[in-house]
């Protein structure tokens, strides 16, 4: 949908930013800066899939766990296929999730919330299984590190990365036939089923692409801690929720704009920075995100509330 | 002729997973089905049972709560604090925390209008993020008030004492929603729930009762967490919120709302209890039970949607003869 | 009429919501005894009156009198307290609960207590009022066993365990067959002999002209027509009142029936049918498909449209498809309006034109891109030949009134490339007449540039001004085909032929 104004979660951020920007000792470095994109570009990357899912209808649990479990994966078999085969390999197995997800969901009809519940408990299970728990080092590689550590022309990678991955879901969201069908189907998905559309394919699709972004964000991810963690990112999947919700997506599907989740966790990113920088316990970044997510989605309740008395008016 | 209702179908799974459970693990680990064996895991499923009754009343009136295990590591790491500071009896703190919790969730679904899964998420994080403020970075808190392991480990006529108490919480649980008036109205509202306000009801604060019982129970099941531990945990709890669901699910809950039993949830727990330490038994890696417990909680929403596509089947051929008359 | 025999008194009530005026000055005026049609087209303020009535919106001035007494409600419960029991369209009923308990709803909703058991209503009573509404089933079942008549009748039966004062009938026979509706509306005059008095809106001149006494008539928030009787007016004063516009002129007769285009061969309602249905519809015709509530015959036409499964075998111009596979329909030119629009129909989140285009996005999107421009270029003019109002394609379509929500869907079966068939279930249910006359206007202009339609509706006055032929379905099969200038009469009988012989 175009959005004429910016939304309002943008206002949000840069008030936020620039409350950072003067009581937050250190936050307006370059080099922080730089720090909080970095931290910011990975959350972006996964939680453009998230946004994809939560257009849907649908909810994502199951990121955190995949990550894990490519990670896992990658380094097990990096010594055998080298390192851009076993990234890629890592990348399979997250889409492969998100390909299970979008079936139980689509053709089967699962809530997603127990669907995607139950692949985070079986990937992550897998995950330690593969390497018994405990953290496997990676044989390091320059090709390995090369998506956590490189840059091309000055600018990280990662960041590049999410640059072009928000891009990817701007013209899929507002200008290809599948992401229109992903609002039909996540604002009615017996109408869009009675229109002809083939609901459960395009839900599947939507699972895969959104799986295709966390697969992204795992390789990056890999590459930064260069070992097999199974216990990667668990809150992974939480902060995505947080940064669409946030960023004014409803949950309940069919509505959302690339610029709101880029704003959404930005919002989050920050919040996690300052927290870190003014001292507190790590704690409160759970508090504050948990917080921020029951505040803005009550503001924009009323927003909606409004919205809605609006439109009575002009009928 | 009236077809039968579907409860009893339902409300049966949980039993007869048990019994395929049993079967399958008696054949492939010997010393499973054993009286000691029985006994000990008879012994470990109140925590999970408690939690899943919580869960009930929040997936009968068409939610979710994703935070009861985060609510019950806090009040239980609560409950020992003041356990420390008053004596062993304010353990039990751990229930008005989990009331409070349970409070905050009500009212953001019921009267704020929050989706269920957005503002349990809100909490989830808050309350995970508390219980780490509160004891400095997750230290676990010994409890020093007096020596619990008699009561939660020692048997008595089968059970021990705190598995009997868990059992009469149940119990009361079963009384409040079969045989109490709130208990009706929670499955009216997961039933019908425009309905309700036609005929007299406050949806709001029925929605917001259900999420009050479901963190009371998270608060008892924080007390028994840290009575079996002898200390408070403050970390201790993730994953349990998905076991409770699938044990409510397994259970015969609709996730449609307005559909459930307390004891079909109880069997429910057991089942996923007796999975639990039957792969344990059977020398599988641990990480494994983990695996089989995501595998439980697909197939508990594969049941929930087969029976109700079986069931609306045959309703609806039922009913087809019913306008003849 | 001496003034001690009003039951309820309503004068000058307003309501606005936002810059919206629901309405500004209405009185209506019911009598011990009597039942009291209340007639408006959508959005003329009826449902904000019955709502007001009823306790569940507070008005924003005007004065409700209950028996003389001046009363003002601030809930459901307040309302139910003083009296006024309302039996909705939309069931406020329990599926999942027993008949007992959903006959105690009341008295386990309200109020405090603990114990459930001491809150349900004696038996004996309960089982007296499902006598009085003539039902026999068990207390005990679940009521979600009972078909939707049934249920109906379980929630007049449980008015009746009120003191019911004035009785609220909401557009009660929506879902009854006429056996159900007469059964009910022996129920509503029994409850009048003893000096209760009943205010009924409903859609149907018909039921309307049966039943009530007296008739209310609101026109833009205000009442035109106030408590007159009702065989002092024909239909055509009423309708005129409730428009003030004329009533639209019979279709203009086929010269000759063209070539075949949508053919379903071997339906069967049920499965013990013996024997299955067929059913042709040629181009440029409109068959109208007629039956009661309950009958089969919205099944039968989502069939047609592949939006239903089941036996047989369905072509449309040549090319068969599997019953149920309604993406093969579309994509072979089948349109489709379902009959519940919020919940089969409407992107009610989505824009208005978004809501239309999606049935064009194959053709407007090229190797999966789309173009934007080339969407708004095809969508907007249909949107314009609609009367779409407000004229913004942009708006969500939750803003728009009803009508208005209903040409949404109507432009978008008409979007749809290379459309050969439209199948259109109640395609005017809940509908201003403004809408129903701009939605007939296009559903005649589509057959006439040679679609094949089928209209399946239970509204007998929509067919009349529509259909070329009729097929009446009764009992899952059908029962007649009747020509277009059969009278109304005959219709009638074929819809509740069982009952006439």
């Amino acid at each position: 949908m175009r959005i004429k104004r910016p939304p309002a979660v943008a206002l949000v951020c840069l008030g936020l930013f620039l409350l950072c920007c003067l009581l937050v000792p250190r936050f307006a470095t370059f080099g922080n800066i730089e720090n909080v994109l970095r931290v910011a570009a990975i959350l972006c990357i996964v939680a453009c899939g998230q946004a994809i899912v939560i257009i849907l209808g649908g909810i994502e649990f199951s990121f955190g766990a995949s990550v894990a479990l490519a990670s896992v994966v990658t380094v097990t078999v990096l010594p055998t296929t080298g390192p851009i085969a076993g990234l890629a390999a890592g990348g399979a197995c997250v889409i492969g999730i998100g390909a299970a997800n979008g079936w139980l969901v689509g053709r089967m009809g699962l809530p997603p919330v127990i669907v995607t519940l139950g692949t985070l408990m079986m990937a992550s299970g897998t995950a330690a299984w593969l390497v018994g728990g405990l953290p496997l080092d990676a044989p390091p590689s320059a090709a390995f590190s090369w998506p956590a550590r490189g840059r091309v022309l000055g600018m990280p990678v990662s960041i590049l990365a999410a640059m072009l991955a928000c891009l990817a879901l701007h013209l899929l969201l507002a200008h290809s036939r599948i992401g229109r069908l992903w609002y039909h189907v996540g604002a009615n998905p017996l109408a869009a089923r009675l229109a002809g559309i083939d609901v459960a394919r395009i839900t599947l699709l939507g699972y895969v692409v959104a799986g295709a972004f966390c697969a992204v964000g795992a390789i990056i991810l890999t590459s930064r801690v260069a070992s097999g963690q199974p216990a990667l990112a668990p809150n992974l999947p939480f902060e995505t929720i947080a940064a669409c919700a946030i960023g004014g997506l409803p949950l309940s599907g069919g509505r959302g704009h690339v610029l709101q989740v880029v704003f959404g966790v930005l919002t989050v990113a920050m919040l996690n920075n300052a927290v870190v920088l003014i001292n507190l316990p790590v704690a409160w970044q759970l508090v504050l995100l948990g917080l921020a997510v029951l505040a803005s989605v009550g503001l924009q309740k009323d927003w909606a509330a409004l919205k809605r008395l609006a439109g009575r008016t002009a009928r | 002729m009236r077809p039968l209702s579907d409860s009893g179908t339902r409300f049966l799974v949980a039993p007869a997973s048990i019994l395929a459970a049993l079967a399958l693990f008696g054949l492939a680990t010997p010393g499973f089905l054993t009286l000691d064996n029985g006994l000990s895991i008879a012994g470990q499923i109140w925590i999970l049972a408690l939690l899943a009754v919580g869960q009930m009343f929040a997936i009968t009136v068409r939610g979710f709560d994703i935070s009861v295990g985060a609510v019950a590591a806090l009040s239980g790491t609560l409950g020992v604090m003041a356990a420390n500071a008053f004596g062993l009896p304010a353990l039990l703190l751990a229930v008005p925390v989990g009331l409070a919790c349970g409070t905050v969730n009500g009212w953001l679904v019921g009267r704020a209008r929050f989706q269920p899964i957005v503002a349990t998420l809100g909490t989830v994080l808050a309350v995970k993020g508390l219980a780490l403020l509160v004891t400095g970075d997750g230290q676990a808190v010994p409890l020093e008030a007096g020596d619990t392991a008699e009561l939660a480990f020692d048997t008595v006529l089968g059970l021990p004492p705190l598995g009997w108490a868990a059992l009469a919480c149940i119990l009361i649980a079963h009384l409040v929603l079969r045989h109490f008036v709130l208990g009706r109205r929670l499955l009216m509202l997961g039933s019908n729930p425009e309905a309700v306000a036609l005929v007299g009801g406050t949806p709001w604060r029925i929605e917001m009762r259900a999420y009050q019982l479901c963190g009371a129970f998270a608060g008892l099941a924080g007390a028994l967490m840290t009575a079996r531990a002898g200390a408070g945990l403050p970390t201790e709890g993730a994953g349990m919120e998905l076991q409770s669901i699938a044990a409510a699910v397994i259970g015969g809950t609709a996730l449609a709302g307005g559909r459930a039993n307390v004891w079909a949830v109880l069997a429910g727990a057991t089942f996923v209890q007796v999975v639990l330490t039957g792969l344990n038994l059977s020398g599988v890696s641990p990480f494994f039970a983990q695996i089989a417990v995501g595998a439980v909680i697909i197939a508990s929403g594969l049941m929930d949607t087969g029976l109700r596509f079986l069931l609306s089947r045959l309703s609806r051929t039922f009913q087809q003869k019913g306008t003849f008359q | 009429m001496p003034a001690s025999d009003e039951a309820l008194l309503a004068t000058g009530i307003a309501k606005t919501y936002g810059a919206t005026c629901a309405l500004r000055d209405a009185r209506l005026t019911l009598r011990r005894g009597r039942v009291h049609a209340l007639l408006g087209e959508n959005g003329a303020g009826k449902s904000t009156l019955v709502k007001i009535l009823v306790g569940a919106v507070t008005p924003d001035a005007g004065r409700l009198d209950l028996d003389g007494a001046a009363a003002a409600f601030g809930s459901v419960t307040q309302a139910i307290h003083a009296g006024i029991v309302p039996i909705h369209q939309h069931l406020s009923l329990f599926p999942e609960l027993s008949v007992h308990e959903n006959l105690s709803a009341f008295a386990l909703a309200g109020g405090s207590g603990l114990w459930a058991g001491w809150r349900l209503v004696d038996p004996s009573r309960a089982r007296g009022w499902l006598a009085e509404v003539g039902l026999d089933v068990d207390l005990a079942a679940p009521l979600g066993t009972l078909s939707l008549g049934e249920r109906q009748l379980v929630e007049v039966a449980r008015a009746l365990s009120l003191d019911c004062r004035v009785l609220v009938l909401d557009e009660p026979t929506a879902a009854l067959n006429a056996g159900e509706a007469d059964r009910l509306f022996a129920v509503v005059r029994r409850l009048c002999a003893n000096g209760t008095a009943a205010l009924f809106i409903s859609h149907r001149f018909d039921e309307i002209e049966a039943l009530a006494d007296d008739v209310t008539v609101l026109r833009d928030g205000r009442t035109v027509i106030d408590a007159a009787l009702i065989r002092r007016h024909s239909r055509e004063e009423l309708t005129h009142a409730m428009l003030g516009a004329g009533v639209e002129a019979r279709p203009e007769r086929l010269c000759a029936r063209a070539e075949p285009v949508l053919v379903g061969r071997g339906f069967a309602g049920r499965r013990d049918a013996s024997g299955g249905t067929d059913v042709t519809v040629h181009a440029g015709e409109i068959v109208g498909l007629a039956g009661l509530i309950g009958s089969g015959a919205l099944t039968l036409a989502a069939w047609l449209a592949g939006a239903q499964a089941g036996a047989g075998e369905l072509s449309v111009a040549g090319h068969g498809f599997i019953p149920g596979d309604r993406r093969r329909a579309a994509a072979l030119g089948i349109a489709y309006v379902p009959a519940d629009r919020h919940a089969e129909g409407l992107f009610a989140r989505l824009s208005a034109r978004r809501n239309v285009s999606v049935s064009a996005l194959g053709h407007l999107a090229r190797l999966g891109w789309l173009r934007a421009s080339q969407e708004a270029e095809r969508i907007d003019p249909l949107l314009r030949r609609l009367k779409l109002h407000p004229a913004q394609p942009e708006a969500e379509a939750a803003t728009f009134s009803g009508g208005n929500q209903q040409k949404l869907l109507i432009a978008r079966c008409l979007a749809l490339p290379g459309l050969k068939a439209m199948v259109l279930l109640e395609p005017t249910r809940g509908v201003d007449v403004a809408a129903r006359s701009v939605i007939h206007d296009a559903i005649r202009e589509a057959a006439a540039a040679g679609l094949a339609v089928l209209v399946a509706t239970s509204d007998l006055d929509e067919l009349m001004v529509l259909a070329h032929r009729y097929l009446v379905v009764r009992d899952n099969r059908l029962a007649a085909e009747l020509p277009q200038d059969a009278p109304r009469a005959a219709l009638l009988s074929a819809l509740s032929g069982s009952m006439a012989a």
